[in-house]
C-alpha cells in the first residue's frame, strides 16, 4: 500500500491494465486432493497466485498444554516460499506470516465443528508458491477446500476474496501493481451460504460508501469462487468412485 | 486446562445480554473512563500513557539513523511494535513475541501508517544514504481488556508529542515531528451474542470475536481487523461502523486537546 499516485492503473476506457473491468475478478482454478500424504489437500490458482494447502488430522494434540478439553485446536502455518516473489524472501516465519497464520486459524475455527474433536489438533499447512497480491485470500480458499477434502465437518466453506481502491475507483480483486500502487485493500473471508464474514482485514483509505461497494463486489465474487470450490470437491470424489 | 470459568461466565454474560445489560453496568456502546497523559517518559523522544479503565499502556517513540529501503530511497520508515510482558497479567508468559503481540503491533501500525499522518518523505536525511527510522514501542503493563484501543491511542498521542532528536545524530537541530492526522481505533467484541464497545477483561474471557476499526479525521476507514473465533453479518458490521464514527470523534478530541506538535 504505497498509495503512489504517479503510476497509472486505469486505462482511458475505464478498464484495468490487465484488461479487466472494475468488478471483474481474476480467473480461479481449484483442485482438491493433490497431495497423497495429506488427509486433505487443495491447490488454488487465483490469477497468478498459487497456494497449496495440506490438512493433517485430527490427531492428538502435542504438547499437552496446547490441548483443549472441549474442542480441537487448529494450527495454521501460512508460509511464502523463498522463490514466490520477485525478490527472494528469507525463509522462515516472519511477523507478517505469523499474523496471517493467527487470523486464518481463527477464521477456520469459526466454521470447523471443533467441538467434535476434543483434545486433538488439526494442522493446516499453507504454502504460497507464487505471490502476485491476494495470497492470504488464496490461502483461506485453499484451506477450506483442504479441510472439506479431509472430511472434517464444517458449518460452511470460507471463500477468501479481496477488493480495494485504485485511482479513487473501487475495484475487485487487486493484482500486484494495483496492490503496490493502489489506495486500499480489503481482504475478507466470506461464508458463501449466509454471506457472513469470518475473516476481515483492511488497510489504506476507504470512505464508508467505498467500503460498502467493496463488500458488494466481495460478496458477488465469493459466490463465483464458491462454485469453483464445490466443483473441485465433487470432481475429486467422482474420479475416485 | 478445563475452561470451567469461561463456560459459567459465558452463560452469565448471555443472560445479561438478553436483558440488555453488561457486567459492570455500562450500556452496549459505552466505553470505560479514559485518561491520557502525554510527554511522560524522560528519555523517549515522544511518549504517552493511557489509563483505560484498569488497562494501562505506555507508548514510547525512539529514532534511529538507517539506510533507506532500496525501493524508497528518500523515505524514512515507521515501525510499530507491541510487547505483552508478564507484568500485564497472569496469562502472559516470558519468551519470544507471541502471535497476540505481533497482531497488536501490526494492527496499530497499519492504522497509523495507512492514515498517512506521518510524511515519511520528511524523514529523509540524505537520499539513498540515510533516513530516520521512527520506532513506536507499545508496552502493555496492565491488561484488563481492550488493549488494542488503548495501544492505538497511546501510539498516536505519543507521536504527536515527538521531537526528532536531530542534534543527537548530527543531522540538524531538534524539531517537532510533523503529524497531520489523528487516526483512532475503536474495537468491538461479541459478548453474550451481541457486539459491545470496549470489552473489559471478563467480557473478553467469556466473549467471542473482536473487530478493530481505525478511522481517520474524515471518517474514512484506514484499517480493519477481525480476530478470534466467530463470524458476523454485514448488517452487524454496518451498525458498529456507525457507532465507531462517534466514538472516534470523541477520542480524537481528547488526543488533540492533550497537546502536541
Amino acid at each position: 500500500m504505497g498509495g503512489y499516485g504517479d503510476v497509472k492503473l486505469l486505462n482511458d476506457d475505464g478498464t484495468r491494465l490487465d484488461g479487466r473491468k472494475v468488478d471483474e475478478m481474476r480467473s480461479v482454478e481449484i483442485k482438491a486432493g493433490i497431495l497423497p500424504n495429506a488427509d486433505g489437500s487443495a491447490w488454488v490458482k487465483h490469477g497468478l497466485n498459487v497456494a497449496i494447502c495440506a490438512v493433517y488430522g485430527p490427531v492428538e494434540a502435542h504438547p499437552r498444554k496446547i490441548q483443549r478439553q472441549d474442542r480441537a485446536v487448529i494450527d495454521v502455518r501460512y508460509n511464502m516460499a523463498p522463490f514466490s516473489t520477485s525478490d527472494r524472501i528469507r525463509p522462515g516465519y516472519n511477523r507478517r506470516s505469523r499474523e496471517i497464520s493467527k487470523v486464518t486459524a481463527e477464521a477456520l475455527e469459526s466454521v470447523v465443528l471443533v467441538e467434535r474433536f476434543p483434545r486433538s489438533k488439526i494442522s493446516v499447512e499453507i504454502e504460497i508458491l507464487a505471490a502476485e497480491a491476494g495470497t492470504r485470500c488464496a490461502g483461506i480458499t485453499a484451506a477450506s477446500v483442504a479441510l472439506a477434502d479431509a472430511g472434517i465437518p464444517m458449518r460452511d466453506l470460507i471463500v477468501g476474496v479481496a477488493s480495494g481502491k485504485i485511482e479513487d475507483t473501487v475495484v475487485l480483486d487487486l493484482d500486484k501493481a494495483e496492490d503496490n500502487y493502489g489506495q486500499a485493500d480489503l481482504p475478507v473471508g466470506i461464508l458463501p451460504t449466509t454471506g457472513d464474514l469470518a475473516f476481515l482485514q483492511m488497510d489504506g483509505d476507504l470512505s464508508p460508501d467505498e467500503f460498502n461497494l467493496c463488500m458488494e463486489y466481495n460478496q458477488k465474487a465469493a459466490k463465483e469462487i464458491h462454485e469453483v470450490m464445490i466443483k473441485a470437491l465433487k470432481e475429486k470424489y467422482e474420479e475416485g468412485a | 486446562m478445563v475452561e470451567l470459568v469461561p463456560q459459567l461466565l459465558r452463560q452469565e454474560l448471555a443472560d445479561l445480554a438478553a436483558m440488555g445489560k453488561r457486567r459492570d453496568g455500562r450500556s452496549q456502546w459505552e466505553s470505560r473512563h479514559i485518561e491520557l497523559e502525554v510527554d511522560c517518559l524522560y528519555n523517549a523522544d515522544g511518549s504517552a500513557k493511557v489509563t483505560w479503565g484498569d488497562t494501562i499502556v505506555y507508548a514510547g517513540v525512539k529514532f534511529e539513523i538507517r539506510q533507506p529501503w532500496p525501493d524508497r530511497p528518500s523515505e524514512g520508515s515507521l515501525m510499530c511494535g507491541a510487547e505483552l510482558r508478564p507484568i500485564a497479567g497472569k496469562k502472559y508468559e516470558p519468551g519470544p513475541p507471541s502471535p497476540e503481540s505481533i497482531e497488536l503491533g501490526r494492527v496499530v501500525d497499519r492504522g497509523i501508517r495507512e492514515s498517512g499522518c506521518i510524511d515519511l518523505g520528511s524523514l529523509c536525511v540524505i537520499p539513498g544514504e540515510s533516513v530516520y527510522g521512527v520506532m513506536v514501542d507499545i508496552h502493555v503493563v496492565s491488561d484488563s481488556g481492550n488493549i488494542f484501543d488503548a495501544s492505538a491511542l497511546a501510539a498516536i498521542a505519543a507521536l504527536r508529542t515527538t521531537i526528532v532528536p536531530a542534534s543527537k545524530f548530527d543531522t540538524g537541530e531538534d524539531h517537532p515531528l510533523k503529524i497531520t492526522k489523528t487516526p483512532i481505533m475503536c474495537s468491538f467484541t461479541r459478548v453474550g451474542g451481541r457486539f459491545v464497545m470496549d470489552a473489559n477483561a471478563d467480557e473478553e474471557l467469556g466473549g467471542d470475536e473482536r473487530i478493530h476499526i481505525t478511522l481517520g479525521d474524515d471518517g474514512h476507514l484506514h484499517s480493519l481487523q477481525k480476530g478470534l473465533k466467530g463470524v458476523f453479518s454485514p448488517a452487524e458490521f454496518a451498525e458498529i461502523l456507525e457507532v465507531s464514527q462517534n466514538q472516534c470523534d470523541v477520542l480524537r478530541k481528547m488526543v488533540e486537546s492533550a497537546g502536541g506538535n
